[in-house]
């Protein structure tokens, strides 16, 4: 035993054995007031629970060290003069009574504990849609550039059977006021001629108006109006015809003339864009 | 008490309520705080925002 207090070097002190509550051999660097009641009360009859406790209530006290061969000499040391803390100011108020039972409370206890982790959910949830939303926002284009995208056209200034060019985000923006006749010769016209096969009513509003962006779709030339077989655009560059629909109707261009989204506001004006 | 519990029992107690207790509280959570911070930011700045005096300028 001798040799056990020997081995624990500067812990010796600690490992003092008592079987009954004795202040350590180490002074305090403040003298303090001992809290008698703050002491954890040595019960020396407590139950036989396992070979500490049984040592508790041995007559030699409470040192009990156990060597082998094979095994690290360990030590057991009898902590009997700590205080354990006062948690009450952390317990909720149903636990505070150590001896009820706190399983009647249980579940309004859960209850508040995923209540609070609800609402922090919620609130992450919150915070991490607004941000996104800002985030990818920002990458939209921005009001003052939304409002040059649009070009409003007064329709009364374009005379029927007149074709009219205007620029519109860098492109030609053709508006052609149609005649009864090129608006039935239109309409009458076999799909399974065509090579982009497209009603003539499938891209207009109103037939009298034809709003098209003026850029040929083979090579991306801009088509003469009023000219071609067709009676409708003609692109200089490789001879492409488009119909008075803008519909191609001859020539290396794949696709019909595009049609931009517009809507009319009144009789008098259409805005594209 | 009594509400946390039955709170617990019916919506907290299982994943996939919790987690659809916690969306659906979002969307509530989201139009209520929107409208009532703008409710709040317009009834500070009662008669300096457009809508309120729009109509002496526009016809």
């Amino acid at each position: 035993m001798l040799s056990v207090a020997a081995r624990a070097g500067p812990l010796a002190p600690f490992v003092s054995a008592a079987a009954h509550a004795v202040p350590g051999p180490l002074r305090p660097l403040v003298p303090a007031a001992a809290h008698r009641e703050h002491k954890v009360p040595l019960d020396l009859k407590r139950p036989l629970l396992c070979r500490e406790s049984l040592s508790g209530r041995a007559a030699r006290g409470g040192l009990v060290a156990s060597a082998s061969l094979n095994a690290p000499a360990s030590v057991r040391c009898v902590h009997n003069d700590v205080a354990v803390p006062d948690f009450s100011a952390y317990r909720r108020q149903d636990v505070q009574d150590a001896n009820a039972s706190s399983q009647g409370s249980s579940d309004s206890r859960k209850g508040f504990s995923y209540l609070m982790t609800a609402a922090t959910g919620v609130a992450t949830a919150y915070v991490a849609k607004n941000v996104v939303t800002q985030f990818i926002s920002s990458l939209s284009a921005s009001a003052d550039v939304l409002a040059l995208s649009k070009i409003e056209i007064k329709l009364s200034d374009i005379p029927e059977g007149k074709n009219m060019a205007f620029k519109w985000r860098g492109k030609p923006l053709f508006v052609r006021h149609r005649t009864q006749a090129e608006i039935s010769q239109e309409a009458g016209v076999d799909l399974s001629q065509l090579r982009d096969p497209q009603h003539d009513l499938d891209r207009v509003k109103k037939p009298e108006w034809v709003i098209l962006v003026g850029v040929c779709t083979h090579l991306g030339c801009v088509p003469i109006a009023n000219s071609g077989d067709f009676g409708g655009y003609y692109c200089p560059c490789h001879g492409s015809h488009y119909d008075a629909s803008g519909r191609i109707r001859k020539g290396p261009a794949p696709l019909n003339l595009e049609v931009p989204t517009y809507q009319f506001i009144g009789d008098d004006t259409v805005v594209v864009g | 008490m009594v509400l946390l519990r039955r709170v617990y029992g019916s919506l907290f107690r299982r994943s996939s309520t919790f987690a659809l207790s916690i969306m659906l509280g979002a969307v509530l959570f989201e139009r209520a705080f929107d409208q009532g911070a703008d409710a709040l930011f317009e009834q500070l700045n009662e008669g300096k925002l457009w809508k309120h005096i729009k109509h002496k300028y526009e016809n």
